[in-house]
């Protein structure tokens, strides 16, 4: 048999190097702050500390000033300086869950975020397995170009959805007009408008961020895929098992964690999508079709801009992720897919 | 491996992962050179926003305003002018986020008419009061244009500009589908632009777009009805009398009984999506797609360079409902502001005031723009009745309109946080029931006239 590497991942028998040790009498202050760091186990923290610089000053910095907002009444004249900032308490929430339109957009979050995460992870594990059947060559083809979908910035790519389906030249609407009837085809298809209702709007919204982000889950499970040694593989055949069940019974076990981590990470994305959304629909003209990133940011900046209200919004939305995160990962905790 | 940790990295990964999603920002902001250093008379540069796409005439016009500017003050001949173009979709975003970064900010901006109460009263403005009161050419001024730049006894801009919209039409496609003279109501309307869908197959009649208020003013007040009256500072919004109620009917039926109107039209402004400065019905006009265009005759700058038969593009006003005259049109323009950042507000002024002079304002709008100028001395006699695609234009211009749209929470109400009226022609277009859409944007309206806001 080829040699298999111990259950815990550790390399083989290698114990750490005794190393040279350097002259006792070399740098002797220097060596003692670094036996003060070893013996308070100070390495990781200070590993951190790059990290924790750059994610405060981005991220929780901005975080607590948001959230300081949300319960504030800042706009534009309290901004420039012309009035006074006030506490107003939850009177910014409570007007967003007041307003139908939160609700419509959340909807419209909510559903287009259903049906992209499954779609993206199911295309992106079968594209994952084919290539893990592929050839070196044909692995490379296939991977390189789809990862070219994933590579293309956002905006090219809502630009490039929009003008397949422009409604006057469109090859998506010349498309479906040349389809014989009984396939749904037809004439009145032709400079048919896939922007101006929430319906038709999100189906290209969909197509077009599944397009975008499935390479992302298809190289990753192809890399999963590399982990998994060939023999259980192998020996499962041997025993008599189908495609469908090797993949239930030995791959997605082994790939568990990595899906978890697939799946969040999709979650997060395709809750937020908010480029896509804003350009497909045609900016901020048309509220009936807003989802909550572009929501947020109409009543954030449109005239007059109500800073507070999108700050508020922009909490709700991390609430909601968060929630949803916690929850799955929990679940998963107690499933016992992670320890 | 301790999963565990990974656990733990991921979640945190993932709450920071939210974050950074729910910190969105503002993404558009124009490209500008640095307003002058502080200084005290002379500043390096002054930056002059303007609305639209940049024309190669408007560029001519603007350096000959700079070089009389530098003759008519010696002290600026130093001071460079630096002219910014914001699309008009933009344009609220681009003052927001020059207001509260303090950062590329303009000296003078151009605005709509309609924007100027809004943005006077957000703080987005300066008090300009004691130039203009000291300005010579202030006389001149037709006063409606400048009352409406006044707010509480305080001038916040001068009037730049007037314009009215109006239908393009060209006049070969009239001839070949037999119509002998332009429509005068709205049956006629219909008739005529299913005779040119029928004399040119595979192109659409009229633009019956939904995100354009200005315009859909027009059938409003064609009807003899109002969007909104004020009376003792309260606004009643209008929308579900008869005379509106008819206007919204047969603004959707151009699209939903007579197929006039594309669907793709549904929730465009003339020019396409919002923000767009070409594009939409506009292109398809130009190109000989849509025989019907509903736009004020500065259109011509936003027009594709290819266009068809650009030669017989004429104009004719908006029909009334039943005719004769002609529906009364929105009064649009542009106004100029010393933006509320600047720190040179003389300097700013002093280059306005060359801009906005008598020769300089009337040969802006009458050179190439097709506008009308703002002095009462030379609104009527700008255009020659020979001028065909200004024929239609001036005939408009008699009669014409602001209220409600230049109320202080209009903008607000119309392409800001609401855009109440599009939403509802939209809605409508696409089905949705008539007496309780307009209804709740009746409700809608009237609220945020008066509040400012919804909640």
């Amino acid at each position: 048999m080829v040699k298999t590497s111990p259950a815990d991942g550790r390399p083989g028998t290698l114990t750490p190097p005794a190393g040279p040790r350097r002259p006792v009498s070399a740098r002797p202050s220097k060596q003692s702050v670094a036996i003060w760091i070893r013996r308070h186990k100070l390495a990781p923290y200070l590993l951190l500390i790059p990290s924790l610089v750059l994610i405060g000053g981005l991220v929780i910095w901005p975080t607590i000033q948001i959230g300081v907002y949300s319960f504030q009444n800042v706009g534009l004249p309290q901004v420039v300086g012309a009035e006074p900032t006030q506490w107003v308490g939850f009177s910014n929430y409570s007007q967003i869950l007041h307003d139908s339109e939160f609700w419509l957009s959340l909807r419209l979050s909510v559903y287009s975020a259903a049906v992209m995460i499954p779609v993206t992870l199911v295309l992106g594990t079968l594209v994952g397995l084919l290539l893990s059947k592929l050839g070196p060559k044909m692995r490379t083809f296939v991977s390189s170009v789809v990862t070219l979908a994933w590579a293309t910035p956002p905006v090219t790519g809502a630009i490039l959805f929009i003008w397949l389906a422009d409604p006057g030249d469109g090859v998506i609407d010349w498309f479906l007009s040349k389809l014989p009837h009984w396939l749904g085809g037809g004439a009145h298809w032709s400079s048919f408008s896939w922007t101006n209702s929430a319906f038709p709007a999100y189906t290209l919204i969909i197509a077009l961020v599944v397009w975008t982000s499935f390479p992302f889950i298809a190289i990753s499970v192809l890399a999963g895929l590399r982990t998994i040694p060939a023999e259980l593989h192998e020996s499962a055949r041997v025993d008599g098992a189908g495609p469908w069940r090797i993949f239930w019974r030995v791959t997605y076990p082994v790939l568990k964690p990595l899906f978890l981590v697939l799946l969040l990470l999709s979650i997060i994305w395709d809750f937020g999508v908010f480029t896509q959304v804003y350009l497909v629909i045609g900016g901020i003209g048309n509220r009936d079709e807003f989802n909550l990133g572009v929501y947020g940011y109409s009543r954030a900046f449109t005239q007059p801009p109500a800073y507070s209200i999108g700050s508020a919004l922009a909490f709700i939305l991390t609430i909601i992720l968060l929630i949803i995160t916690v929850g799955y990962v929990r679940a998963s905790v107690r499933q016992g897919a992670i320890q | 491996m301790g999963l565990r940790k990974s656990t733990a990295a991921l979640v945190a990964c993932g709450a920071a992962a939210a974050l950074a999603i729910a910190g969105c920002s503002s993404s558009s902001s124009p490209s500008t050179g640095s307003t002058g250093s502080s200084s005290s008379s002379a500043p390096a540069t002054l930056t002059v926003w303007r609305m639209g796409a940049s024309v190669p005439a408007q560029v001519t016009w603007m350096n000959t305003v700079v070089s009389q500017f530098h003759q008519q003050f010696p002290q600026y001949k130093n001071t460079k002018v630096n002219v910014v173009w914001v699309p008009w979709g933009n344009r609220t975003t681009d003052w927001n986020t020059a207001l509260t970064s303090g950062k590329n900010a303009p000296d003078i901006t151009e605005l709509g008419n309609t924007d100027t109460p809004t943005e006077a009263s957000l703080g987005g403005l300066a008090n300009i009061s004691s130039f203009v009161n000291a300005w010579s050419a202030k006389s001149g001024l037709v006063p409606g244009m400048l009352a409406n730049d006044t707010q509480n006894g305080s001038v916040y801009a001068v009037p730049w500009f007037g314009g009215v919209r109006g239908v393009w039409y060209r006049t070969d496609q009239f001839k070949k589908a037999g119509i002998a003279s332009p429509p005068a109501t709205w049956a006629e309307l219909v008739t005529d632009a299913q005779k040119l869908m029928k004399a040119y197959p595979g192109t659409y009649g009229i633009d019956a777009i939904t995100n354009d208020t200005n315009a859909f003013a027009s059938f409003v007040w064609g009807a003899g009805g109002e969007i909104a009256t004020q009376s003792g500072g309260q606004w009643t919004a209008d929308l579900t009398s008869a005379a509106d109620e008819a206007a919204i009917k047969y603004y959707v039926s151009l699209y939903k009984t007579y197929h006039l109107s594309p669907s793709k039209y549904i929730g465009q402004t003339e020019l396409g999506v919002t923000g767009a400065t070409s594009g939409g019905a506009n292109a398809d006009f130009a190109l000989g797609k849509l025989d019907l265009y509903i736009d004020g005759p500065w259109a011509t700058g936003n027009m594709p360079p290819n266009p068809v038969d650009k030669a017989n593009w004429a104009s004719f006003p908006i029909p009334s409902q039943n005719g004769p005259d002609p529906a009364p049109v929105f009064a649009g323009g542009s106004d100029l502001a010393v933006f509320k950042t600047t720190k040179n507000p003389q300097a700013a002024w002093d280059l306005i005031s060359v801009m906005d002079n008598v020769s300089n304002s009337t040969s802006f709008a009458t050179g190439q723009s097709f506008f009308f100028p703002p002095y009462t001395t030379a609104t009527g006699t700008s255009y020659p009745a020979s001028n065909q695609l200004m024929a239609g234009f001036a005939k408009a211009a008699v009669n014409s309109k602001i209220a409600p749209l230049n109320a202080k929470n209009w903008a607000t109400a119309d392409n800001g946080q609401y855009n109440i009226i599009p939403t509802m022609l939209k809605a409508l277009m696409n089905g949705a029931d008539f007496q309780s859409t307009v209804a709740k944007a009746n409700q809608q309206l009237q609220q945020v006239l008066n509040t400012g806001s919804q909640s």
